[in-house]
């Protein structure tokens, strides 16, 4: 009997009645395709190959990373809430050692979430990843994450609520900004004060193939991630770099999308992007669930692999190459260009941010107290055109006692300013306020 | 009149039912040879009655799970095609495999042609290996059988008998459509002789109704049709029991059905009358099969189960059963011996029974009573133990839709009903470790031999439309048609009635307005670009495991 030589949880969960709308292509039938794949194949009658019953998260999961405006209930529904619990499941598996990884096959995404949520942005309204990264740190006490994102977009959201926390490695590998949404994701954005070099951005040309995500992986990631020591790697599998995918230019396949998870390993692989439902993502995720499990790949291919898969130009290649380089420089030889952190500094930065699905037009005003032993004290101030002007504080998990004074006086502040609401995250008392 | 004949693995049950009571019934032990065994039970059933005056025989046997696990399965070539994925190397069966080039994708596109040459070097070769049975299977198949098709004519006609996998069920699984396909071919010649020489027996006796083999998804089907199907007659026993649960009892509510044998106790869920089926379908031997069956679940504890002590003073019963009870001049103490102990039962020796008891208990300085008290005690919490496992899997089952999680229906049986030979004697014990109110119909002892007797034909279809690709297809039933742009739902569910009931009709259904239930219908739009594009209905709808009509709960 065909058996898994690694053990690997499965969270299947397509949302065959949710869409955002109907001609959207994230919609009910994006995983169907995958869904007739997966059960042809007669992957979940492979030993060792485990599928579990998602469950929906609770408000209190998702109060742990974001600040919902004007609530949860209005920013994420019931199937933003099981896509987001599927990734609790997945975590749970993995975390009780019934499986050595664990793959949610969950939909709708949310790498593009960011900490405060108006709405959606890029087909995301709630950040999986880091709702499951934030209940893992609570349940099971584990502190040093890696996020890999392999999505093809830029994972602005998961580099937002991870831009001050220097216990968490976050890598994101995508299609240049120049040429695709959000637009964000370059090298230069590193990190925030408390955490530079924690954010490593890795822009890729478009046409980049097999070889060259491969060769980004060996060269680069997998380095960053023996130097960083995570005791847990998650990764945000987007599968929109798929050369069949209609929204995005790159020109991965489904044997290189096998051969990028068997070495990097990853402890959860979360589904993120990936909207070529007929023609990639059956093979993809085949692809990867069997990698996972460590069975052999070398027959998952796209039945028009041959006609259409070019390798990658000689041109893009060097591009490539000359790119590792210099991000090998900055990140792995230590040249990164850091800002001054003086302790007890407030460090302030402006940005407007758009959501492009609901049409939010936001601007945030942020500040962040530099500290050498904890995340820091972190305050939002973020207005929409949709009339809201609210104020967050986060004081971190582990926050030192200047950052939680600082944080608590910034909210007591706040609280007799002129805000539609005023919030409040103290991880370290495990405290949600929202006014 | 009626008759239900159930082959178990020691006893054969026979019952002859005559106006919705049981007239007749018989126990023999069931021997090696099978036709014997159905002989003697016929005889022991049928003394007093005049031949002809039956209407319906309906048998459990087994032949074919016997064939499969002392594997005497006959030589049989496969030729599969498969595309991408997992390497169809793995799913190897039988003594000539042969993988040949050809894909279909999951919408079922030709995504590259058969290898016609690789069909044709296929076929030779297993021919000269001296096999005539050929299996022919490809990835996908279900949503166009054209592949198959083409390798069942490809391959010439040197062939006795030839199973392709869409017909044997339309469910999505490549690697059990290969083994069930392997199956079906590799027991049909087994299977056509049995039936055979039931046929000649029961001519012999003069007895000419209707008569139906049992399937493990509690259905029946005509013996003469089910010479194409041999696979689906396999392991259909603790079919019979739940069927028999369900006519002697009606299973109204949720009910946890417990066969309690003499080597194994079986489990069921029945719903408001209708058993729950496993998600795929039944292992036979060592095989994972597309078969539908009923969702059972065995355990090694049963009447004539070895008890003993370990170390630590616990009792400890099954899985081995040594032989009879001590009581009938068995070997080794059993629950049986513990009920004859405590004067539950009479029947064999009582003072063996006891000093069984009394060995057994000694170790620890129990007398005969009490160590009688505990194996029943020890047997009913090993049985609920097991019972709760089995409901908490069930349970535990992935759902796909939001409404589906919303609702988080679970199961949570609100009685149990137990059947088998010590359903008595065990009842309140079982009641009082499952916390559940328990009951046992009156024909206890036979109730496999019941069921087997009136339960009805079932049958199932899988549609599959796609307006993009301009079909529809029913595998099972051969059905493939083109489509235009416009077909919908209801003009799916007007076709599958119609596929479904002629192939129930075919398999034995003969009365009017077949019970008939969809159990998955979806629809989704297909989408290229952001525009519209065709149509993908799903449909599945079968007739349930159920009563034959007029049937009177109770016997």
């Amino acid at each position: 009997m065909l058996r898994a030589s690694r053990r690997t949880g499965l969270v299947f969960f397509p949302a065959f009645d949710w869409a955002i709308s109907p001609t959207h292509p994230e919609r009910e039938e994006r995983l169907l395709y995958t869904q007739d794949q997966v059960l042809e194949e007669g992957l979940l009658d492979v030993d060792g190959i485990i599928e579990y019953r998602v469950r929906p998260a609770a408000f209190e999961d998702i109060q742990r990373v974001h600040f919902c405006v004007p609530d949860e209930e209005s920013v994420a529904t019931e199937s933003h809430l099981i896509a987001a619990g599927g990734c609790l499941v997945a975590a749970d598996a993995v975390l009780r050692g019934e499986v050595k990884s664990a793959f949610a096959l969950v939909r709708p995404p949310g790498h593009h979430a960011m900490r405060v949520v108006h709405g959606n942005r890029g087909f995301c309204n709630i950040n999986n990843e880091a709702i499951m990264i934030e209940y893992i740190r609570e349940q099971y006490g584990i502190r040093r994450v890696a996020i890999v994102d392999t999505d093809c977009h830029h994972g602005d959201g998961s580099q937002d609520i991870y831009w001050h926390d220097p216990d968490t490695l976050f890598i994101s590998i995508h299609q240049d900004g120049r040429t695709l949404y959000p637009g964000s994701g370059f090298p230069r954005e590193f990190g925030g004060p408390n955490a530079q070099g924690m954010t490593v951005n890795i822009p890729l040309p478009p046409q980049t193939g097999e070889e060259g995500f491969l060769y980004v992986l060996e060269e680069l990631i997998m380095p960053l991630l023996e130097k960083f020591e995570p005791e847990i790697v998650i990764n945000s599998a987007g599968q929109d770099n798929h050369f069949n995918d209609p929204i995005t230019n790159m020109n991965f396949s489904a044997r290189g999308y096998a051969a990028l998870n068997a070495r990097l390993k990853p402890d959860i692989a979360v589904l993120e992007g990936g909207y070529a439902l007929e023609n990639a993502l059956p093979y993809v995720n085949v692809g990867i669930i069997m990698a996972m499990a460590g069975l052999d790949t070398s027959f998952v291919k796209e039945p028009n692999y041959e006609r259409d898969y070019r390798p990658q130009r000689d041109d893009i290649t060097q591009y490539i190459k000359d790119l590792v380089v210099r991000l090998r420089d900055m990140f792995l030889e230590g040249h990164l260009e850091k800002a001054a952190c003086k302790e007890g500094l407030v460090i302030e930065r402006s940005r407007d941010i758009y959501y492009d699905t609901d049409h939010i037009h936001e601007r945030q005003h942020e500040k962040i107290r530099c500290c050498n032993t904890c995340s820091g004290a972190l305050s939002i101030a973020s207005t929409s055109n949709r009339g809201q002007h609210i104020l967050a504080v986060l004081i971190p998990l582990g926050a030192c006692k200047e950052c939680r004074k600082t944080g608590l006086a910034w909210f007591e502040k706040a609280i007799r300013g002129a805000y539609t609401h005023v919030y409040l995250l103290d991880r370290v008392r495990g405290v949600y306020e929202r006014t | 009149m009626i008759l239900g004949l159930d082959v178990g693995g020691t006893q054969t049950d026979a019952v002859l039912i005559d106006a919705g009571r049981i007239a007749a019934a018989a126990k023999i032990p069931t021997s090696r040879d099978l036709l014997a065994t159905l002989r003697t039970a016929l005889e022991a059933v049928l003394s007093d009655v005049a031949p002809g005056g039956l209407e319906r025989m309906a048998f459990s046997t087994t032949m074919t799970i016997n064939a499969i696990v002392e594997d005497r399965l006959d030589p049989t070539g496969m030729i599969v095609s498969s595309g991408p994925g997992m390497d169809p190397a793995w799913f190897s069966v039988g003594p000539s495999y042969h993988v040949v080039e050809g894909c279909l994708d999951h919408q079922g596109f030709e995504a590259k042609p058969l290898d016609r040459t690789g069909v044709q070097n296929a076929a030779s070769r297993i021919i000269k290996e001296g096999i005539r049975i050929l299996g022919v299977v490809s990835k996908f198949s279900v949503r166009n059988p054209l592949l198959e098709l083409q390798a069942a004519k490809w391959a010439g006609d040197a062939f006795s008998h030839v199973a392709m996998g869409h017909r044997v069920s339309g469910t999505l699984n490549f690697p059990r459509r290969i083994a069930t396909t392997y199956l079906n071919a590799a027991l049909y010649r087994i299977h056509k002789n049995f039936s055979d020489a039931l046929v000649q027996i029961l001519k012999e006796k003069g007895l000419n109704g209707p008569r139906y083999l049992l399937k493990p998804d509690g259905g029946t089907m005509d013996l003469d049709k089910s010479i194409q199907w041999p696979a689906r007659t396999a392991q259909s026993g603790p079919a019979a029991s739940v069927m028999g649960a369900l006519a002697l009892d009606g299973c109204k509510g949720e009910t946890l059905v417990l066969d309690v044998g003499g080597t194994t106790t079986d489990m069921a869920v029945v719903m408001d009358g209708t058993p729950l089926l496993k998600p795929l379908g039944i292992r036979l031997g060592p095989y994972r099969t597309l078969i539908r069956s009923l969702l059972t679940h065995s355990m090694g504890i049963g009447g004539d189960s070895e008890v003993r002590m370990d170390p630590k003073g616990n009792l400890r019963i099954g899985p081995i059963r040594k032989g009879k009870p001590v009581a009938l001049g068995g070997p080794a103490p059993t629950p049986t011996d513990a009920m004859i102990a405590l004067d539950l039962l009479t029947v064999g020796h009582r003072n063996a029974a006891a000093a069984a008891m009394e060995r057994l208990g000694a170790p620890a300085g129990w007398d005969a009573a009490t160590t009688a008290e505990r194996t029943l005690h020890t047997m009913a919490e090993a049985i609920a133990a097991s019972a709760k496992a089995f409901i908490y899997n069930i349970n535990s089952r992935p759902v796909y839709t939001i409404h589906e999680v919303l609702a988080d229906r679970r199961i949570k049986p609100g009685s149990v009903l137990i059947i088998g030979g010590p359903a008595p004697q065990i009842a309140g014990y079982i009641e009082k470790a499952l916390g559940l109110p328990s009951r046992f119909p009156r024909h206890y002892g036979v109730a496999n031999a019941v069921g087997a007797a009136v339960a009805r034909v079932t049958s199932e279809i899988t549609l599959q439309a796609d307006t993009q690709r301009g079909s529809v297809v029913i595998p099972e039933a051969d059905v493939e048609q083109a489509i235009d742009q416009d077909f919908d739902m209801e003009q799916a569910i007007a076709l599958g009635r119609t596929a479904l009931c002629r192939q129930a009709a075919e398999i034995g259904a003969h009365e009017n307005g077949l019970e008939i239930c969809i159990t998955e219908k979806q629809m989704f739009a297909m989408i290229r670009g952001y525009a519209r594009t065709g149509r993908n209905i799903r449909l599945r709808m079968g007739i349930m495991p159920g009563l034959i009509p007029g049937w009177e709960i109770g016997g």
